[in-house]
């Protein structure tokens, strides 16, 4: 499908006002992948400047949230839409919200960045972080491209790819509470490292969650706590 | 009329004619007439089915069985048809070379349509931004490459910058983009991969911000030790000018180790990040009150013409004003006049020092903001400059959205303007902060 089946109403007007909103969503989303990867470099480089101002700039996600549900709602007044359009803001009411909550846990990492960057850096400049954050950036970035594309094929594989994050998160813990055992001065540090972590895991999973309304949005499915089970992949194709 | 139209009417009248003619010998005239008319209706139609045959298969040879002036549609038909596709085949090898070598090229292409759709793009764009070629055409760019700077890069419509994002496709590379309008109001939009670039630069930087770093710590120790022997009584006579001198190089070798690593902080630092507004005036006193005032210095004036505030970081600002002032102090004779100008209009502030000292050569003023440039080789390096200062001004100016442009007349004085756009600019100092908080959707 493509971005003009959108275009078939008679009200020009709302086109217009339905794709204004999908650019927006994306817009949104755009600032959200800039603020993860930042939050991300942030910690990897030790760069406290860097890790507050992601901090300070979460106040721009909580705005364009702040505007798209305003923007949602009107339509919903005004226009009544049905069928896919009305599936299309119900999914954009969802997105935003785990949109904006990957912001908040983009923020928790600039800040625990900025902390980081005061404390004795191991050796391995947080390479598993790194490692997990590029993941769940691919993620974001997948998931909003899916829903630019309205690709449910793309939707199916980044849901899958959760597992995945949930794995190398696991490996992280499990790696902390063997630095803190080893060494107990290093629990400060290595608490902040796990926080960081499961931020990360949590992005993972607002992304999975997006794919969820992608497929909502095209097929109409909710696919929500059933993935895994083979029935739910058997209307895939 | 052609022959060929007339030859049709003549003949049509003379066989209805004839048929007229016949019946009226046999007594029905009108019969007669109403066969020369089928007659003519059966040719007709016969000629009629040929040719819709011949556009059905395609077979245009039997368009010859066509006779009188359907032999002319025929052929005219047959003509501007062949014609047609002859053209059309020479426009596709056009179009299949166009493509080939668009498709050739390094750099990514996309053709963008007034609402930022796109139309088309070549492969390397699929390849560097992972836009798929049939899939998202009609979407718009900014929602395939959703990086904030490129969206508002297009909002704005001021193409002569170009943005660089990270690539979606390949993490750790970096694309530079670049906006070329053109027709009415279509767009292309080039993507270049400038990873490499990107790298050589950062790795440029790092090593001039570590070798500055590296040779701090000796030159402290190096420095304190001949302080130390300085002010020994035992020292002889003959020794106490070269330490004097070795004293006064050391001083200015941390002052440009500390330059250059203020210079590649500046640079790896990116946009401005703080934006509080502060007042101007402020500074310019206190860098006066903090050069000025020798007895061989010029007469500094300020000209505060404003109330308005610039918004950014205020110790960097100060650099600037101290790094310019001092240059005009070093270059204006003492009997000269240094003037100092705050100034706020319509497109912005403007920061103005103007002196009447020696001036500059026209042809060094585009080379002034190098590193290490200087105008007067020759001239001793006694005189505090170390050619930095204005590298560091640029650098700042650059932070703050600023353009530093200088006009001088070799002889009777330099002007150096730094131009602060409006946005940098606070009217009334009241409503600084709140205007931070309004973004647009769009």
């Amino acid at each position: 499908m493509e971005a003009s089946d959108l275009h078939g109403h008679i009200s020009r007007r709302f086109n217009k006002d339905i794709e204004d909103l999908r650019n927006s969503v994306l817009a949104m989303g755009g600032l959200v992948e800039a603020q993860l990867s930042q939050a991300i470099a942030a910690v990897v480089s030790g760069d406290s400047e860097l890790g507050l101002q992601v901090a300070h700039d979460d106040y721009k996600v909580n705005n364009l949230e702040v505007n798209i549900d305003e923007e949602c709602g009107r339509i919903l007044a005004t226009r009544a839409p049905t069928a896919g359009d009305l599936r299309l803001i119900v999914a954009i009411i969802k997105t935003i919200t785990d949109l904006e909550r990957i912001g908040d846990e983009a923020e928790k990492i600039g800040f625990l960045a900025s902390k980081l960057a005061a404390m004795d850096r191991p050796t391995d400049s947080y390479r598993e972080l790194k490692t997990l954050g590029n993941h769940v950036s691919h993620m974001v970035r997948d998931a909003m491209n899916a829903f630019a594309r309205r690709d449910v094929n793309e939707a199916f594989e980044i849901v899958k790819e959760d597992d995945r994050v949930d794995e190398e998160y696991e490996a992280i813990t499990r790696q902390c509470i063997t630095f803190m055992m080893e060494d107990p001065r290093s629990i400060k540090r290595v608490m902040n490292v796990t926080w960081a972590a499961r931020s990360l895991e949590r992005i993972g999973d607002h992304a999975k969650n997006i794919c969820e309304y992608v497929i909502y949005m095209v097929q109409g499915r909710d696919v929500r706590h059933t993935l895994g089970s083979d029935d739910a992949q058997l209307g895939l194709d | 009329m052609s022959i060929a139209a007339r030859k049709f009417l003549i003949g049509l009248i003379l066989l209805l004619g004839a048929g007229a003619g016949i019946g009226w010998l046999y007594g029905h005239a009108d019969w007669g007439l109403l066969a020369a008319a089928l007659l003519a209706l059966i040719w007709q139609a016969r000629q009629l089915l040929s040719f819709e045959r011949a556009l059905r298969t395609g077979n245009f040879d039997d368009f010859r069985q066509g006779e009188g002036i359907w032999q002319q549609i025929f052929s005219r038909f047959r003509f501007e048809h062949e014609r047609a596709v002859r053209r059309k085949k020479s426009y596709r090898t056009l179009l299949r070379e166009i493509r080939k070598s668009t498709n050739a090229m390094p750099d990514g292409a996309v053709i963008l349509d007034a609402g930022n759709q796109i139309i088309v793009c070549n492969r390397a764009a699929k390849e560097l931004a992972g836009i798929k070629r049939k899939k998202d055409r009609g979407q718009r760019i900014d929602n395939i490459l959703r990086d904030p700077g490129l969206g508002k890069l297009l909002r704005s419509g001021d193409y002569k910058s170009t943005i660089e994002i990270m690539s979606p496709v390949k993490d750790g590379d970096w694309l530079n983009c670049r906006i070329v309008p053109y027709g009415a109001d279509q767009k292309l939009l080039l993507l270049r991969d400038v990873t490499e670039r990107m790298r050589l630069a950062k790795m440029r930087r790092d090593f001039v911000a570590n070798a500055s770093h590296e040779l701090r710590s000796p030159l402290t120790v190096i420095s304190g030790y001949l302080e130390a022997i300085a002010d020994d009584d035992n020292v002889p006579e003959t020794w106490r000018k070269p330490l004097v001198q070795m004293r006064g190089q050391t001083a200015r070798m941390r002052q440009i180790v500390g330059e250059m690593l203020e210079l590649s902080r500046l640079e790896s630092a990116g946009p401005m990040r703080s934006d509080k507004p502060f007042d101007v005036p402020a500074l310019l006193e206190s860098s006066r009150e903090a050069l000025g005032g020798h007895a061989n210095t010029a007469r500094i004036t300020i000209n505060v013409e404003t109330d308005a505030q610039l918004r950014g970081k205020s110790a960097e600002i100060e650099t600037v004003i101290i790094n310019l002032l001092s240059n005009a102090i070093r270059h204006t004779p003492s009997d000269g006049e240094i003037t100092m100008t705050w100034r706020s209009g319509e497109d912005g502030a403007d920061l103005i020092f103007a002196d009447t000292g020696e001036g500059i050569d026209p042809e060094h003023i585009p080379r002034l903001t190098e590193r290490f440039f200087r105008v007067d080789r020759g001239r001793s390096r006694g005189d505090g400059g170390i050619g930095l200062g204005l590298a560091i001004v640029k650098h700042v100016l650059a932070r703050h959205d600023a353009e530093l442009s200088v006009t001088s007349e070799a002889g009777s004085g330099s002007e150096f303007r730094c131009h602060f756009p409006v946005e940098r600019v606070v009217m009334t100092p009241a409503i600084g902060l709140s205007q931070n908080c309004n973004i647009s959707v769009t």
